[in-house]
């Protein structure tokens, strides 16, 4: 994997993108799951 | 307003990862469709367009925390520390971001992922703070309490954050870009002269494009929170 990326170190940009991106997909994920509590307590509460 | 926010953070930063990433490098570059080969960085000079902006955007982020810290303390509205605390939460997610994009860079640049360069340290240290301030966050049950206690914190830690990004790493010499005796000049990578015009017009479109990233979250993030603020309150 490391030999790989010293290679072609184009992949390496790549990889720095690819964490940028998962990290705000893991912050989306986690707001959608404070929506979803939030729907279900109001339907709760209706 | 809101819209525009959307759409620029994304087009921005999708123009950015296209062209930061196509753009052909060149050892005598012509015109704006070709960077120039910087020796040693090559194409990782390409992390520029990612890696910078993150921790801008920490910056930004930590910063606007503190500000609402100190508007939560003088008016004593609660809405400010809802915000002061989802700016702290952002500052925290690019602060990581910034620290693993550093580390991965790092390895193919430096040679290995961590070596406790100043700049690394220092970060670590930002990463520690606002870690305490969401601990001290949740170990507080009263509202008014929480928010007064964390409003303090957040103005203490805001002050930290200019002596840890700009002034630290630069008074101590290190590998990063900008310390001490660094060969390419006293400033960060972005203001030295290998950067040719077109990437450095890129770099800023980056910068504007997180900036209006972290705005766009920081919008979604705390009207959710406002709505739970009201139903609870209402029950």
């Amino acid at each position: 994997m490391i030999d790989f990326l010293t290679e072609h170190q184009l992949y390496v940009v790549l990889s720095i993108v690819l964490i940028v991106w998962v990290g705000i997909v893991v912050y989306l994920v986690r707001l959608d799951r404070k929506v979803k509590e939030l729907e279900q307590t109001m339907k709760r509460d209706r | 307003m809101m819209s525009a926010v959307k759409f620029g953070a994304v087009g921005l930063i999708t123009l950015v990862i296209i062209a930061g990433l196509s753009i052909p490098l060149s050892s005598s570059p012509r015109g704006w469709l070709e960077f120039p080969l910087i020796p040693g960085l090559e194409e990782k000079a390409r992390n520029i367009f990612f890696h910078v902006p993150t921790a801008w955007t920490t910056v930004v982020a930590f910063l606007v925390s503190m500000f609402y810290g100190i508007r939560y303390l003088r008016k004593k509205n609660l809405d400010d520390d809802l915000k002061s605390s989802i700016s702290a939460g952002l500052g925290l997610l690019f602060c990581i971001l910034a620290t693993v994009t550093g580390a991965l860079w790092a390895k193919f640049n430096w040679g290995s992922f961590w070596n406790w360069d100043p700049r690394q340290t220092s970060i670590f240290i930002l990463l520690l703070i606002y870690g305490a301030y969401f601990a001290l966050r949740s170990a507080v049950e009263v509202d008014e309490k929480r928010a007064t206690l964390s409003a303090a914190y957040a103005i203490v830690a805001g002050l930290t954050v200019p002596f840890f990004i700009f002034i630290m790493p630069r008074m101590m010499s290190g590998l990063h870009p900008g310390a001490k005796g660094d060969a390419s000049g006293a400033g960060p990578l972005f203001e030295s002269r290998m950067m040719a015009a077109n990437m450095r017009v890129l770099f800023y479109i980056s910068m504007i494009g997180f900036n209006l990233l972290y705005v766009w979250l920081f919008n979604l993030r705390l009207r959710v929170a406002r709505m739970n603020h009201q139903r609870l309150s209402n029950s």
